[in-house]
């Protein structure tokens, strides 16, 4: 049988599979074993590449970011952060959509996950946000468009599993994402500013208040700190900085602000132990089914049809691989997208001589938008489940914000320079910069 | 309930057998004594680095925890139906439909565990003749764990099939338990209490 052929028989199978209802990992690897018994390559094989897929110590980061997630979740420490955010931007037209915002922007540098944003701003927010009068469909877009910062800013899980598997700098990632992800952030505030509900109107906080709300959110707002510091100093690994964050939560958060959840903590980690072997099971199949991807010459060809569009032109090579993620990401999530397509975008990023960082973040804002349209919007999904109102309705109101993130991956796409600015100055290695032969500064590429 | 109560997941009784939920509960300890595992071992690495004093097989110890949590972890999450889904498409079908559709799943999910089983064999045995370093342990013993996993999720798959043909698989489920979150208060504080 020919490659395209074993090719589209493997995709069908997983989709198919997939959609009947088959867990993601096993309809992954169902639609390689079936592609694997059509050509030379043995089953064993598969099962090792299967293997190889997690066997990744860059990875490992992974299990720490969401039980910092977990932990914080189940300890009850994020309302702090929550009644920070209140007194900050709770005065402001929209109200609690606005302190919806903020709160993602602090919650996504302590957990990295999406998911776990989602989850945390439905419960602590869903509910006050009803009672002020906010329609669920409203409540349900802004909230997962808000928890979308969480794949772009540190310590973004999507950004690890990128540059785990496309041998980028994951330091160099976090720090690119900072710019779209507070762009989609403010972009955001805007948003609800101009066109959304107006909300309860609330007297501007004192000064005092904001100094206690602040002292009160202290301790949880230090793993930000913890994180980014001892990755930028250079003291720790994105894995070492998740495992000290954890060790911080643990011994200095929780016996401070909830130190009955003490006992608690033996249940965390179960929970914890089973929740993060879920998406590197799929890591680990998808792996397999980009291996095929790869042997069976798919990367080469899409790669080819590409350049033939797009000619040299790295924005246009940019664009067309973002509308072809915008698609695929409204079908499968961005995890195994980006393990199986990961052949694709190494190929145009040689191609167009294009910053590997800089790919990557563009790549990573496209699957963050592909989180909240349909039909497998997966966060918006899950905040409509949460708030309880329908996925039309809500995906009805996510729609206008789409044009934030429409212009936030234009804008990754077309200012590199601005895009790359913070990972130059703070991590200029990250980057493909060098030191300077001559003493001191570096010499970066254009 | 106690804690360890708690970790068997009360969801689609119906498709399991009681006599499992110890392995489950025993599973899911298993996951949490890995994670803490390695979150100990990854902590270890870091203090015996910073003094000087690197022990270098406790990346080893590292990664063998990680790669078992994984594998224990995609086994108990197919009999807690955890697994990360593209659509749910079978829950909204009644009858004989649903019936079918269940039953497809699980075949192709069987279809799987076997290859893991089969070929993660081959791949153990293959895996006596390659070594870990600074250890020098055979790297079958971090292949092991993969037809273990399969002989895990046949086993949790096969309990699904069985019970659901006989008792079927649609029955209206109790909602979700939340986490306790406390909603934020939208009115000021001036402090917030534990």
């Amino acid at each position: 049988m020919s490659a395209p052929l074993v090719l589209g028989l493997m995709s069908f199978c997983f989709l198919f599979f997939g959609y009947l209802g088959v867990p993601v990992p096993f309809s992954l690897m169902a639609g390689v074993f079936v592609g694997a018994m059509l050509t030379d390559v043995s089953l064993a094989a598969i099962v090792q590449k299967v293997f190889d897929g997690v066997d990744s110590e860059a990875l490992l980061a992974i299990p720490f970011f969401l039980l910092v997630g977990e932990l914080m979740s189940s300890a009850n420490v994020v309302v702090r952060i929550a009644n920070l955010s209140l007194s900050l931007v709770g005065h402001i037209r929209g109200g609690l959509s606005q302190v919806v915002v903020v709160f993602s922007m602090f919650f996504s540098e302590m957990s990295g996950s999406t998911t776990a944003d989602v989850a945390v701003m439905s419960r602590a927010l869903g509910g006050p946000m009803k009672r002020e009068g906010y329609s669920p469909a409203f409540i349900a877009a802004i909230i997962a468009s808000a928890s979308t910062i969480a794949a772009l800013v540190p310590p973004s899980i999507t950004a690890v599993v990128y540059g785990a598997v496309g041998n980028v700098s994951i330091a160099g990632l976090f720090m690119a994402g900072v710019v779209p992800g507070f762009m989609i952030g403010f972009g955001l505030m805007i948003y609800c500013y101009f066109f959304g509900p107006s909300g309860l109107r609330k007297p501007r906080a004192p000064l005092r208040q904001v100094v206690f709300a602040a002292g009160d959110a202290a301790l949880p707002l230090m793993i930000p700190v913890i994180l980014l510091g001892g990755i930028l100093t250079g003291w720790f690994t994105p894995t070492e900085a998740g495992v000290v964050a954890v060790v911080w939560i643990i011994a200095v958060v929780i016996p401070a602000l909830n130190r009955g959840h003490l006992r608690k903590i033996p249940y965390d980690f179960c929970l914890a132990g089973l929740i993060f072997s879920l998406p590197l099971i799929t890591i680990g199949a998808a792996n397999a089914f980009g291996w095929m991807l790869a042997y069976l010459r798919g990367a080469i060809v899409i790669a080819d049809w590409i350049t033939s569009v797009a000619g040299s032109n790295p924005q246009h090579m940019m664009l067309l691989l973002v509308l072809l993620f915008t698609v695929v990401g409204d079908f499968i999530e961005p995890v195994p997208t980006i393990i199986i397509f990961m052949p694709l975008v190494n190929a145009l990023t040689q191609a167009g001589d294009i910053n590997g960082v800089h790919m990557g973040v563009v790549l990573i804002a496209t699957l963050a938008f592909g989180l909240i349209t349909p039909p497998y919007g997966l966060v918006l999904l899950m905040a409509s489940k949460f708030v309880g109102v329908s996925f039309g309705k809500a995906l009805r109101a996510a729609l206008p914000i789409y044009l934030v993130f429409l212009v936030t991956i234009c804008f990754t796409i077309y200012f590199p320079k601005v895009v790359l600015w913070l990972p130059k100055q703070m991590i200029p290695e990250s980057v493909g910069c060098f030191k300077s032969p001559a003493g001191a500064g570096y010499i970066c590429p254009d | 309930m106690t804690i360890a109560d708690k970790l068997v997941l009360q969801r689609q009784q119906h498709l399991k057998w009681r006599a499992l939920d110890r392995l489950e509960q025993g599973l899911m300890m298993l996951c949490g004594l890995l994670c803490f595992g390695f979150s100990l071992s990854v902590m270890f690495d870091i203090v015996t680095r910073t003094i000087g004093h690197p022990w270098l097989w406790l990346q080893e110890v590292t990664s063998t925890l990680f790669i078992y949590a994984i594998f224990i972890g995609a086994a108990v999450a197919t009999r807690r139906n955890d697994h990360l889904y593209l659509t749910a498409l079978s829950e909204a079908l009644h009858g004989i439909p649903r019936l079918v559709v269940e039953i497809i799943i699980r075949v192709v999910v069987l279809g799987v565990a076997f290859c893991l089983i089969w070929f993660g064999y081959v791949n153990f045995l293959r895996g006596f003749g390659s070594f870990r370093l600074p250890s020098g342990t055979p790297i079958a013993s971090l292949y092991a764990v993969i037809p273990l996993s399969g002989v895990l999720i046949a086993l949790f798959t096969i309990e699904q099939l069985v019970n659901g043909i006989a008792a079927g698989f649609d029955h209206p489920e109790p909602p979700d338990d939340e986490l306790p979150i406390a909603a934020a208060d939208s009115r000021f504080r001036t402090r917030a209490r534990p």
